[in-house]
């Protein structure tokens, strides 16, 4: 069937929310509950249009060639630079056109109870909510890279705006300061990178700079150092090491924008950015094995860090961007093999290096959905107890009984215990990375690295859940007992608060729930995806397409020919939970007194400060650049103004009298220019002859 | 075309002038002053919006050359015209010269200060740099040159703040200095094209046809001469230190034309007359001096680019060591004019665009930055940054003007700030490599400077060091400029083509060397 049509309406997509941003932005203090309901109904709009469109991408609706494209030209820079606009739609697209918008409707409808107290502040928050999930989805739809760099800016912006969203706290206003500014550095790398390959294709699109014939005729050194730069955007945007610390400062933001900004939606881009980047990394083995590397490092660091969080968004936060390198390493080391069996003509690792590709986007969805539900879980807890401090919670379990089970799902499922999503798109990650040693002994490496990230998620995931959930009561969740029973009888017939009984005493609204749940099925389901037809890598796939039934799967990959690697990542996976439960659960494992050891006090107290990182930022920023503008001021103002005012002084000493130019200013200058002039003529006369140049007066 | 028969340049550029010669005598009828101002700007952007659409109309073949134009001799015994004309490169400048003159007044409206006479001399500003840009004959180029000079020094001495005598003075001596090592290259050229045409003249496109073939070294030192004077107007490191303090002491509407147009004169004097006329100083192909070790590079653009690097960077992180805002708005129009120089100092095609489009781009932004400097001084009584925080609480709309402006200046996309700076660095690396990645430092830069001033002056707990008696959102004769420039931001952010498209032919018959 020709869809084309349908492909045709695409660019309203990212519109629906804009005209919610205008709408809400210009009107929305007149508007009851503050424009909530124009943004839940425009983003769930734009999702229906992107549904329907994803579908008929994955459904084989794709012109022969394998992509959609329309565009114009929005600017002509030059005769050989012209940048444009349009819509480019693959699978990939297809994909994160699925992920990015039915998150952001959950979220969105999440909002409106989340958000509820906040008063006349919500028309600013859906304003800028409605513009994030606009330019998101512009950004998952360009037809070219510096189209998809506009809307990578621009997420950043909103990424920025909403970190700061309760801009009074220092500390959340300098969090926004912080991932505005450790990105830039990272977008300063991409753009680099784009006026390299902008210059080296003089053009961006994908459609042309992806063909064969053009990657050949350009010069292969510059095309790597092209992609690698541009990397450099995804290590900013992805918050992975060495750029990776402005992500837990970003929880300060409400929890609603941690869940869809920085953990399902636009730490992705960098991810995305790179899948995107295939077809010229693939020419570029050394830049990824970088990403390999770069992804199981971030992986590793970020895990650890995560296992004495004692705050549980910051846990989210650490494990987030531990789950991005994950991705990186899939894709990195997917790329690697390809790009190596594409220089040796060897098939088969071509299909490797395929199938880590697929890994990788797999994860990427499977982790958007189980990470957003474990994000608006924490908020759900964080809305009721009013703390983000896991000491103070405790018990919980019995208040909030829907809350305490999805996140337990969500736990299981980025533990990646079987048969939840996590499962299946880890295991396929770690079967890569396994899959390249033969390649690189680096990969070996990263495989360890990652094995034991897998260990680290699946303890300080349970960590979490019981010190949050299980074991006595704290003294937030007693708090917090306490005043919603008196608030549920003070409120009791009052229109206002009906929606909040409908779940017992405690638990969040409704509509806070229904998303909730909704991801919950996701967090377990999504993983069939693999088993659907002829399977998820059947349709999202990076030039070799893998059609195989489950059977196959199952066999090939998960207890059959590797059955070892599957039991290996669950054994890792089950023990995490098991020193979890025995830890804080069952408080075999006296923990305080393991962290005030001598041996382990100073490891933990690294990673409480996060490696030094957040210092090291701070260093740089505080003492080296501010430190040098300020000597920079001094001989601004001391030698180079000083010489100026010197030389001004001298003349006035030497009586010329600056002073009488503000006496019959107008003569004067008349004067001055007059005699001016003469003196010039006269000098310029003198200096001709002197050269010997004829001189016609 | 509409304007057939009719001399829309010199009405154009008469409105004003005669527009501000009678304000400038209306005495204590401030109100009738005030209102007759702004009639009379509105009426010269009408007339400026007009000539753009009908410009637009001919077609883009024509972009390069001069329309409308008007050419009488005067003296013709000394070869002085009058000459008027429009192209790409002008065009967008005229225009930009009477929207800004049009908010700036609109600006003004508390003026209670001999109010005519300000507004008299807003006028003849205006008229001043209509001059520069439209002109096409060097001696009352500079002329007009001289003329912008005059009320510049008198909004700073008259309305300016406690140490407007020594800002004043040290703005009009730099200029001044400038101009006339500007008119000794204006003199040479004068000479040197009489002796080669056999009859004097001051007609640029005249003395262009023949410049080209003169000696090597002598098209250098014009070439020079002119870069002096005008790297003294826009400015550039290490000629800078008489921005900081003009801007300082002038008062707001003072400021904005400076910043938009006045610094725009040196970089519209750099691609209108240095480059076309004198090829031979800097185009290979006309036998430039080239560098020894870079073949491909000639002196000039090393100079040039040396400037542009180097003032980009020193604006940029002096921005980060100010503790007055508007002294950091200052030092980044440095910066950013550091980024029109390195543009034109590759001498390409997309580098000179997107030059010129950052002259357009600047101006409009710098416009919104220095007016909200004035907000926060009126309301706050302070525009001293550790002084300031908090103030998004107090006044929303102040600070949501104030962020779409430090955003669109630090390059945000879908503001108008982008293009040129993408044009910027994309020029950057095909005229000189690897070099890019020293200018390109300042997009970091650029953000650490308005993000850490945002933080420190909108948000944060509000301050408790100010009067907050006071502390109001914005008047509405704040609010209605600073949306006007807003729109135009995202407008021409959004659309970038409506400038660009006559910017690209324009310049391309520059590097021709055509005039």
């Amino acid at each position: 069937m020709d869809y084309t049509g349908l492909f045709e309406l695409a660019w309203i997509i990212p519109i629906l929310p804009i005209i919610s941003f205008l709408i809400v932005g210009f009107l929305g203090q007149k508007i009851k509950g503050r424009g909530g309901i124009i943004a839940v109904g425009l983003v769930a709009a734009a999702m229906v249009l992107s549904l329907t469109i994803a579908y008929a991408a994955l459904t084989g609706g794709l012109p022969e060639q394998g992509y959609f494209e329309q565009s114009f030209n929005w600017v002509v820079l030059g005769s050989d630079f012209t940048i444009q606009m349009g819509i480019y739609i693959d699978a990939v697209t297809a994909l994160m056109l699925i992920v990015v918008s039915f998150v952001a409707t959950l979220v969105v409808i999440y909002s409106l109870g989340y958000m509820h107290d906040e008063g006349d502040r919500r028309r600013r928050y859906f304003t800028e909510i409605s513009l994030f999930v606009g330019v998101m989805l512009g950004l998952v739809l360009a037809n070219n890279f510096l189209e998809l760099f506009i809307f990578w800016e621009l997420v950043g912006l909103c990424s920025y705006l909403l970190i700061g969203f309760w801009f009074e706290k220092p500390s959340a206003a300098s969090a926004a300061k912080k991932a505005f500014l450790v990105t830039r550095v990272g977008d300063v790398m991409f753009l680099i990178g784009l006026v390299i390959i902008f210059n080296l294709f003089h053009s961006t699109s994908y459609s042309t700079i992806f063909s064969p014939e053009e990657i050949a005729g350009v010069d292969q050194t510059w095309l790597m150092w092209g992609v690698f730069f541009m990397f450099g955007g995804a290590i900013g945007k992805s918050a992975q090491f060495p750029l990776h610390d402005w992500l837990p400062d970003a929880m300060e933001g409400p929890t609603t924008v941690s869940a869809l900004i920085h953990a399902a939606t636009m730490v992705k881009a960098g991810v995305y950015l790179v899948a995107r980047m295939f077809p010229l990394l693939v020419h570029a083995e050394n830049v990824m094995l970088l990403i390999a590397v770069i992804g199981g490092v971030t992986a590793f660091m970020a895990a650890t860090m995560a296992l004495n969080s004692p705050n549980i968004k910051r846990v989210l936060a650490y494990s987030t961007i531990s789950q991005l390198g994950y991705m990186f390493l899939a894709l990195g080391a997917g790329g690697y093999m390809f790009a190596l069996g594409l220089e040796e003509g060897n098939e088969e690792l071509m299909v490797a290096g395929s199938l880590g590709f697929a890994a990788g986007m797999f994860h990427l969805m499977n982790h958007a959905f189980f990470k957003a539900l474990l994000f608006l879980s924490a908020g759900s807890v964080i809305h009721y107890v009013h703390t983000e401090e896991m000491a103070k919670m405790g018990g919980l379990r019995k208040h909030m009984k829907v809350t305490s089970l999805v996140m337990l799902i969500g736990s299981l499922s980025i533990a990646g215990i079987v048969p939840l999503s996590g499962f299946w798109s880890k295991d396929l990650i770690l079967e890569t990375v396994w899959e390249g040693r033969l390649d690189s002994i680096i990969f070996l490496g990263l495989y360890v690295l990652a094995v034991l990230t897998a260990f680290m998620t699946a303890f300080y995931m349970f960590r979490m859940w019981f010190l949050t959930f299980a074991g006595e009561e704290g003294e937030a969740t007693k708090h917090a007992a306490a005043h919603h029973d008196e608030h549920h009888v003070d409120s009791h017939g009052s229109d206002e608060h009906d929606h909040k009984e409908s779940h017992g005493h405690h638990e969040a609204p409704w509509v806070m729930l229904a998303p909730l749940i909704v991801l919950a099925i996701l967090a377990i389901g999504s993983g069939f995806a693999l088993f659907i037809g002829s399977g998820f890598t059947s349709v999202i796939y990076f030039e070799i397409p893998y059609t195989h039934d489950a059977g196959y799967w199952l066999e090939k990959f998960f207890w059959g020919e590797s059955s070892f690697l599957t039991y290996i990542s669950l054994a890792a996976a089950v023990l995490g939970i098991a020193l979890a439960y025995f830890t804080f659960y069952k408080k075999r494992v006296d923990a305080p007194a393991i962290a005030s050891k001598p041996a382990v006090k100073p490891l933990y107290n690294m990673l409480l400060k996060r490696y030094g990182f957040t210092k090291g930022y701070d260093y740089v920023g505080e003492k080296i650049v501010y430190g040098f503008s300020l000597a920079l001021d001094w001989f601004d103002r001391k030698i180079i103004d000083g010489l100026v005012n010197g030389f001004s002084k001298l003349i006035q000493r030497s009586g010329a009298g600056l002073r009488r130019a503000q006496t019959g200013f107008v003569q004067t200058y008349a004067g001055v220019v007059a005699g001016g002039a003469v003196a010039m003529m006269l000098l310029l006369f003198f200096l001709l002859k002197l050269l010997g140049i004829e001189v016609h007066p | 075309m509409m304007f057939e028969n009719i001399p829309i340049l010199t009405i154009l550029l008469i409105l004003p002038l005669l527009g501000g010669i009678i304000a400038f005598f209306m005495g204590e009828r401030a109100k009738l002053a005030k209102m007759f101002a702004l009639a009379v700007s509105a009426v010269t952007l009408i007339i400026a919006t007009v000539l753009m659409f009908d410009f637009f109309g001919l077609g883009s073949g024509l972009f390069g050359n001069y329309q409308y134009v008007e050419d009488y001799t005067w003296v013709s015994q000394l070869g002085i015209s009058y000459i008027l004309g429009v192209d790409g490169i002008s065009m967008p400048m005229v225009w930009l010269t009477a929207l800004m003159s049009l908010v700036a007044i609109l600006f003004s409206w508390d003026i209670t200060n001999r109010t005519s006479q300000y507004m008299g001399l807003m006028l003849i500003l205006e008229a001043g740099v209509l001059g520069v840009f439209m002109f096409l004959d060097y001696f009352l180029f500079y002329v007009f040159w001289e003329v912008v000079l005059i009320p510049m020094y008198f909004l700073i001495a008259i309305w300016g703040g406690p140490r407007r005598d020594y800002a004043s003075i040290k703005f009009f001596i730099f200029t001044h200095v400038a101009s006339l090592v500007m008119l000794l290259g204006i003199f040479a050229l004068y000479f040197q094209a009489a002796g080669a045409l056999g009859h004097s003249t001051f007609d640029m496109r005249e003395i262009a046809s023949v410049a080209g073939g003169f000696d090597i070294a002598f098209q250098t030192i014009v070439f020079g001469a002119l870069l002096f004077g005008f790297i003294t107007k826009m400015p550039m490191v290490p000629l800078h230190t008489w921005l900081p303090d003009a801007h300082v002491e002038a008062p707001t509407a003072g400021s904005v034309l400076l910043a938009a147009l006045l610094l725009k004169m040196g970089s519209y004097g750099i691609i209108r007359i240095a480059m076309p006329t004198l090829p031979g100083a800097w185009d290979i192909n006309a036998g430039a001096y080239v560098v020894a070790e870079f073949p491909g590079l000639t002196w000039m653009q090393v100079i040039m680019l040396t400037l542009g690097i180097v003032s980009m960077l020193y604006g940029a992180v002096m921005c980060l060591a100010q503790k007055d805002i508007k002294k950091m708005v200052a030092y980044s129009s440095i910066s950013h004019m550091g980024g029109v120089m390195l543009a034109f100092a590759t001498f390409t095609q997309i580098g000179l665009a997107a030059g010129v489009f950052m002259m357009f781009a600047h101006g409009l932004i710098t416009g919104v930055l220095f007016m909200m400097c004035g907000v926060l001084q009126h309301k706050t009584g302070t525009r001293m940054i550790p002084r300031l925080g908090g103030l998004a609480a107090k006044m929303p709309k102040a600070a949501t003007v104030m962020m779409i402006g430090f955003m669109a200046s630090l390059g945000l996309p879908g503001l108008v700030g982008f293009v040129a700076e993408l044009g910027i660095f994309t020029s950057t690396f095909v005229a000189f490599n690897w070099l890019l990645l020293l200018p390109i430092m300042s997009v970091a830069l650029t953000a650490a400077y308005y993000i850490w001033a945002m933080q420190r002056v909108l948000f944060g707990p509000l301050t408790k060091d100010i009067d907050l008696e006071h502390l109001h959102d914005l008047s509405w004769y704040e609010a209605a400029p600073l949306y006007i420039l807003v729109a135009f931001i995202v407008g021409f952010g959004l659309f970038p083509s409506l400038i660009m498209d006559y910017i690209t032919p324009a310049v391309l018959k520059v590097l021709m060397g055509g005039f």
